[in-house]
């Protein structure tokens, strides 16, 4: 059953909007119509993937993440950087200087999430070793690959590694650790990830494996830029430079596709990277067609995280620089593995729940009547041009026939601009 | 139940093509989940028409893949004009395989084609003549998830 309430990051401005269909054309999921000249977005179809953001010419879709100002109702403020904004800066700006400049910005505490990220490197390790349940396993890390999996492949749910990814572990780690130091309660720290993901936001507001997030935002790299540019710049001539921060080039490497198989050392792992390939990859695991994968990772933006639309920096310059950062801070664990593997035996990283598969709706809930439909729009799909342009509203005259056979509103073949009304 | 509401559709599959090959059974895949098919269900066909499929692709001249879905079963049926298989209890058998080197080195071959098409069918008919073809009958019915 589909739920009746959806979250989604992102958000159409009709101001904005002329309904130019660039969107619309580039959405992988087809969930964007144009309706009165202006994009409509299917809420179900949706994956949060930002495709449509990257796009979109006139700046019509407004990510909704959360913005710095919001974070003052909380006692204490903690920043939770993703490693991609290491990557933001040049080469030369190290991540101490980064993590300072947050906490100048206001936040009480600052947590390098890469420092997380190397511990769920070591816990993936332990799950693959342990779980000898059918392969390829695949990664948590991105939400959009969950909701693509639980969507478009429901049947591949079940080879979710049942681990959540390291901004949730992070999170769940500091909550317990600064509540027993300040004896406050947890709901008086407010956690924020700094990243170049709206799609976040969505896993924060509706987790898909616990009853809440340990995250009580997403802050924007974009939307801090200037502010840490700012105080990077003033601290430029008098601060020491450091490279001892705590974490390892394999914690810093998630910012990058392949990064998470960086860290664990099981060979036959893959990397994918961006939406198309990542459905490309996923159909042919759907249908057995790859074989003797152990671990698959998949980030729906273009070289993993980095490529994230949140991002200020040119992305590959972005990837120049995470790469120099892995050969500087060395490509050995500066984690204690025991402790993971204690953390391990509590369940510390397993999910709350499990995630349930979430497919599209058919063309009708009455599979008698869905094959009507389908043969139906067989027939109207033969009468179109196979031209493709959009101007109908859909995407390609494959939609468009689809969305006549559904009998939808105010819809008639006549849309079609080579038929003619 | 009516000629409106059963669905069958005709593919052809060309003997060597590796490229174009896994097409037909990604068709099928994608009408079960539009038709609203339980995910397992569409999971066993898809993974059964794609083994059924690239054995043509691997060992035939050419071959026809039919799909027909109606109220209670999908039946895939494949005709292929190929060498055969001498022994069909020996083909059956986990890992056994003729495929050539170069096949096995494509990640194909595995011997595991006939196994895993039985595996994932509740009904599962195979007759070959040596010289002429092989045909596949493969049987997943709807409603019972593994009968
Ligand atoms: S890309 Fe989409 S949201 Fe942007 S103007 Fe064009 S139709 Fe509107
Ligand atoms: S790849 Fe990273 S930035 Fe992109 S959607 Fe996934 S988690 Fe977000």
């Amino acid at each position: 059953m589909p739920d009746p309430i959806f979250y989604h990051s992102i958000k159409v401005d009709e101001k904005k909007c002329i309904g130019c269909v660039v969107c619309m054309k580039v959405c992988p999921t087809k969930a964007i119509r144009i309706k009165e000249k202006k994009a409509v977005v299917n809420a179900e179809r949706c994956i949060d993937c930002g495709e449509c953001y990257r796009a979109c010419p006139y700046g019509a879709i407004t990510p909704l993440t959360t913005k710095t100002s919001d974070i003052t109702r909380f006692k204490i403020k903690v920043a939770l950087p993703s490693p991609v904004l290491y990557s933001q800066f040049g080469s030369n700006v190290m991540p101490d200087q980064i993590l300072n400049a947050l906490k100048e910005i206001g936040f009480d505490y600052v947590y390098d999430e890469a420092l997380a990220c190397e511990m769920i490197s070591i816990a993936i390790e332990e799950y693959l070793e342990r779980n000898k349940s059918p392969r390829p396993i695949i990664s948590s890390t991105c939400p959009v690959v969950v909701r693509l999996i639980q969507r478009l492949f429901p049947s591949l749910v079940s080879l979710i590694i049942r681990m959540e990814p390291p901004r949730e572990i992070a999170a769940k780690n500091l909550k317990r650790e600064l509540s027993k130091e300040h004896k406050i309660s947890e709901q008086d720290i407010g956690i924020f990830h700094i990243t170049s993901c709206p799609a976040k936001m969505v896993s924060i507001n509706k987790p898909e494996t616990m009853e809440k997030s340990y995250l009580d935002g997403a802050i924007s790299i974009k939307e801090i830029y200037n502010q840490l540019m700012a105080q990077l710049k003033r601290k430029e001539h008098n601060f020491i430079l450091q490279t001892q921060s705590q974490a390892s080039g394999i914690g810093i490497g998630w910012a990058i596709s392949g990064g998470e198989i960086r860290g664990i050392k099981q060979d036959a792992s893959v990397s994918v990277s961006g939406v198309y390939d990542t459905i490309r990859i996923l159909s042919d695991v759907e249908s057995g067609k790859i074989k003797n994968i152990e671990y698959l990772e998949c980030l729906i933006c273009p070289d993993g995280c980095i490529g994230g639309p949140l991002t200020v920096e040119n992305r590959f310059l972005a990837k120049s620089h995470i790469l120099k950062l892995i050969r500087k801070f060395g490509g050995k664990n500066r984690i204690d593995i025991s402790y993971v593997k204690q953390l391990y035996e509590k369940n510390f990283f397993s999910f709350e729940r499990n995630i349930q598969p979430k497919p599209f709706s058919p063309l009708d809930p009455d599979k008698n009547e869905a094959i009507r439909k389908l043969k139906k729009k067989e027939r109207i799909l033969k009468n179109l041009p196979g031209i493709n342009c959009g101007v109908c509203g859909a995407p390609d005259c494959e939609s468009f026939a689809e969305d006549l056979a559904k009998g939808e509103k105010d819809l008639t073949i006549g849309r079609c601009v080579f038929l003619g009304e | 139940m009516g000629e409106e509401t059963r669905l069958s559709e005709e593919f052809e599959i060309t003997g060597g093509d590796f490229i174009n090959g896994g097409m037909a059974s990604c068709r099928i895949k994608n009408i079960l989940k539009e038709i609203g098919i339980d995910a397992e269900i569409t999971r066993r066909v898809a993974i059964a028409s794609y083994e059924a499929e690239m054995n043509v692709v691997m060992y035939a001249k050419k071959g026809i893949m039919k799909f027909i879905l109606d109220s209670h079963r999908i039946t895939i049926k494949v005709e292929d004009e190929g060498p055969g298989i001498p022994d069909i209890e020996l083909a059956m058998q986990p890992g056994y395989s003729t495929a050539t080197p170069e096949m096995r080195e494509m990640g194909f071959g595995a011997g595991m084609g006939l196994p895993n098409i039985q595996k994932n069918a509740d009904i599962f008919n195979i007759v070959s003549t040596v010289g002429k073809g092989t045909n596949l009958e493969i049987i997943i019915n709807l409603n019972n998830k593994n009968a």
